[in-house]
C-alpha cells in the first residue's frame, strides 16, 4: 500500500519535472530565435535591396568608378587597405600573443594581456583620430598606409589574443616534448608550439581581417576617399567600401541609395568569404 | 665490469618550501636498464625529471646536489642545458608525437641540432623507425599525421623520436601506463632491445615489468631511495621491511 503512494507521487513529480523541462526549452529556443531574427532581417534586406542594382549594372557595378556606377576602386580600396593592414599588424600581434604565452606571470606579460583586452573593445573612432594627428597632419594629406596603420591597430588584438588562447590549449607535455629534445625556448614556441596552435592563429588572423574590412570609423580622418579611379599608390588617399557607404547614404540622391545597397552586399559576400573559411578550419580540428 | 653512466649525489629538491627529494644517492649503469618504483607521489618521475634538467622549466623548483653524467655534473653553469636533453633523451607517460607527418616528427630534433642534408635525414627516419619497431607499420605512410596513429603506435613514434637524435641516456617516465597489453609488450620487448645501445632508466607503477624488464630497481617512498639495488634481489630478497611490503602488495 505505502509502496504504491509513493509510485503515484513519484509519477506526479516527474510529469512536473517534464513540463518544467519543456517550459525551459521554448524559452531558450523563442529567446533564441528572437536574436537571431535581426541577423536574418539584415542580410536579407541588404540581398534584395542590393542585389537589383549589381545586376542592373554589371560588371561594371564590380568594377567600374562611381560616375560610371560602379565601386571598383571602393573594392580595390578594402583589399589594400585589408591586406596592409595585415602586414603590418601581424608580425608584431603574433610576437606579442607569443609572449603573452611564453610569459604568463611577468609584468610585461601580463600587463601586454591586459591592454590588448582593452584594445580588443577600444572606441575605433578614437583609433582614427589618433593616426590622424601621428601620420596624416604631419605627412599633410590621408593616405592608405594612415589608414592601414589605423586598422593594424584594430587587427592587432584579435590576432594577439587568438594566438595566445591557442598556444594555451596546447597540452603542456607536447611543450616538454620539445625540450626533451634538446630544443630552445625560442624553438619550442615558433616550431613545436605555433605548428599545433596554427588553426587557432588561423582563425584569428581571418577574424581580424574579417572585422578591418568592415570597418568605417578609423578610416574617415585616415583614409580620405578615393573612387574615381583605382589606387596605385599606399602614399595617396584610397576609398574603402563601408567608408563609401557611409558616404553614399548621406547623400539625397536615390541612385547614390542604391549603389550603397549593392556596396552593401558586396561587403557582405567579402565579410562571408573571410568568415565561412574560420568555421570551416574550426570543422576539422584535430582534437588532441 | 658493469660502468656508471649517470649518478646522483646528495640529490635534494624542492617544490617551493615542500621538500619532494631526500638525500638521492643513486647509480644508473650503462646500457642497463633501471627502474625506478614507488607509490604514487613518491618523487620518482620528479628525479627522472632531474636528469635531463626538465624540473627548470618549473620556476618553483629549487635543487640542491649533484647529477653526474659521464663524471660531469650536469647542473654546472658551464653546461649547455640543450645539449644536455639531446644526450640524455625522455619518453612521457602519454604519447606526444607534435601534430605533424610521422616523417617531420622524426626529423624535428636531428633539424634543431642542425642536419639538414634530405638523404641524411631520410636515413635517419628509416634507421629510427626500424629501431623502434614501427618501420614495417608505416614505412607507406609517412607523410600520414602522426596523431592518426593508435596509442601503441604513437608510443613506438615518441622512443623512434627520440633516438633519431641519438641519445646517450633514455629516460621513461611511465611509457606504457596509457596503453592496451599488447602495445605494452611490444614497448617492453623493444625496451630490452634498446638497452643493448643506450642506457635506459624507466618509473613505472608496474612492479610485473619492473621485474621483466629491468637489470637494476630503485624502490622509492616519501621522496626518499629507500632501497636500490639488482633487480632480481629487490624482488626476491629486499633489506628492507618497506619495499616487501610495496612488491608484496601490502600497500601502494
Amino acid at each position: 500500500m505505502l509502496a504504491t503512494d509513493k509510485n503515484v507521487k513519484y509519477t506526479t513529480h516527474k510529469r512536473v519535472r517534464m513540463i518544467k523541462d519543456n517550459i525551459f526549452l521554448f524559452l531558450v529556443g523563442s529567446l533564441t530565435l528572437i536574436t537571431i531574427i535581426p541577423l536574418f532581417h539584415i542580410i536579407i534586406s541588404i540581398v534584395v535591396k542590393g542585389l537589383p542594382i549589381i545586376i542592373k549594372n554589371g560588371t561594371t557595378f564590380v568594377f567600374g568608378t562611381l560616375s560610371e556606377g560602379g565601386i571598383g576602386p571602393a573594392i580595390a580600396g578594402t583589399l589594400m587597405l585589408t591586406f596592409l593592414a595585415t602586414l603590418i599588424g601581424l608580425p608584431l600581434a603574433f610576437l606579442a600573443g607569443a609572449y603573452s604565452y611564453e610569459y604568463p606571470n611577468s609584468f610585461i606579460g601580463r600587463t601586454t594581456k591586459m591592454l590588448l583586452q582593452i584594445m580588443l573593445e577600444f572606441p575605433t573612432i578614437l583609433v582614427g583620430t589618433f593616426i590622424m594627428g601621428i601620420l596624416v597632419i604631419p605627412m599633410g594629406s590621408f593616405s592608405a598606409l594612415a589608414g592601414a596603420i589605423a586598422l593594424a591597430l584594430i587587427l592587432t588584438p584579435y590576432v594577439s589574443v587568438y594566438t595566445e588562447e591557442a598556444m594555451a590549449e596546447i597540452p603542456r607535455i607536447y611543450k616538454e616534448g620539445g625540450y626533451a629534445l634538446g630544443c630552445t625556448r625560442a624553438q619550442v614556441i615558433f616550431k613545436v608550439i605555433t605548428k599545433m596552435a596554427k588553426k587557432g592563429i588561423l582563425t584569428g588572423i581571418l577574424i581580424g581581417m574579417a572585422k578591418v574590412s568592415g570597418e568605417t570609423a578609423p578610416l574617415l580622418f585616415t583614409a580620405g576617399g578615393l573612387y574615381e579611379v583605382y589606387p596605385t599608390n599606399p602614399l595617396q588617399p584610397v576609398g574603402a567600401i563601408p567608408l563609401l557607404i557611409y558616404t553614399l547614404v548621406q547623400s539625397p540622391s536615390i541612385e547614390d541609395h542604391q549603389i550603397a545597397w549593392g556596396a552593401a552586399l558586396v561587403m557582405l559576400i567579402i565579410f562571408l568569404a573571410l568568415f565561412i573559411p574560420i568555421r570551416y578550419a574550426l570543422k576539422d580540428e584535430i582534437k588532441l | 665490469m658493469e660502468s656508471i653512466k649517470m649518478e646522483t649525489n646528495n640529490l635534494n629538491l624542492w617544490y617551493g618550501d615542500k621538500q619532494a627529494l631526500y638525500d638521492i644517492n643513486l647509480p644508473v649503469y650503462k646500457n642497463k636498464i633501471t627502474a625506478l618504483i614507488g607509490p604514487s607521489g613518491c618523487g620518482k618521475s620528479t628525479f627522472l625529471r632531474c636528469l635531463n634538467r626538465l624540473n627548470d622549466l618549473i620556476t618553483t623548483v629549487k635543487i640542491d646536489g649533484n647529477v653526474m653524467l659521464d663524471g660531469r655534473n650536469i647542473y654546472d653553469e658551464d653546461v649547455d642545458v640543450y645539449d644536455l636533453r639531446k644526450r640524455v633523451g625522455m619518453v612521457f607517460q602519454k604519447p606526444n608525437p607534435f601534430a605533424m607527418s610521422i616523417y617531420d616528427n622524426i626529423t624535428f630534433g636531428p633539424k634543431i641540432h642542425g642536419i639538414k642534408n634530405k638523404t641524411e635525414l631520410d636515413k635517419i627516419v628509416k634507421w629510427a623507425l626500424k629501431k623502434a619497431a614501427l618501420w614495417d607499420e608505416v614505412k607507406d605512410e609517412l607523410n600520414k599525421n602522426a596523431l592518426s596513429l593508435s596509442g601503441g603506435q604513437q608510443q613506438r613514434l615518441c622512443i623512434a623520436r627520440t633516438i633519431a637524435v641519438k641519445p646517450e641516456v633514455i629516460l621513461m617516465d611511465e611509457p606504457t601506463s596509457a596503453l592496451d597489453p599488447i602495445s605494452t609488450l611490444k614497448i617492453e620487448d623493444l625496451m630490452a632491445e634498446l638497452a643493448k645501445d643506450y642506457t635506459i632508466v624507466v618509473v613505472t607503477h608496474n612492479m610485473q615489468q619492473a621485474s621483466r624488464i629491468s637489470d637494476y630497481t630503485g624502490f622509492f617512498l616519501m621522496g626518499k631511495l629507500i632501497e636500490f639495488d639488482k633487480t632480481e634481489k629487490i624482488f626476491l630478497e629486499p633489506a628492507h621491511k618497506e619495499t616487501e611490503d610495496y612488491i608484496s602488495g601490502r600497500f601502494g
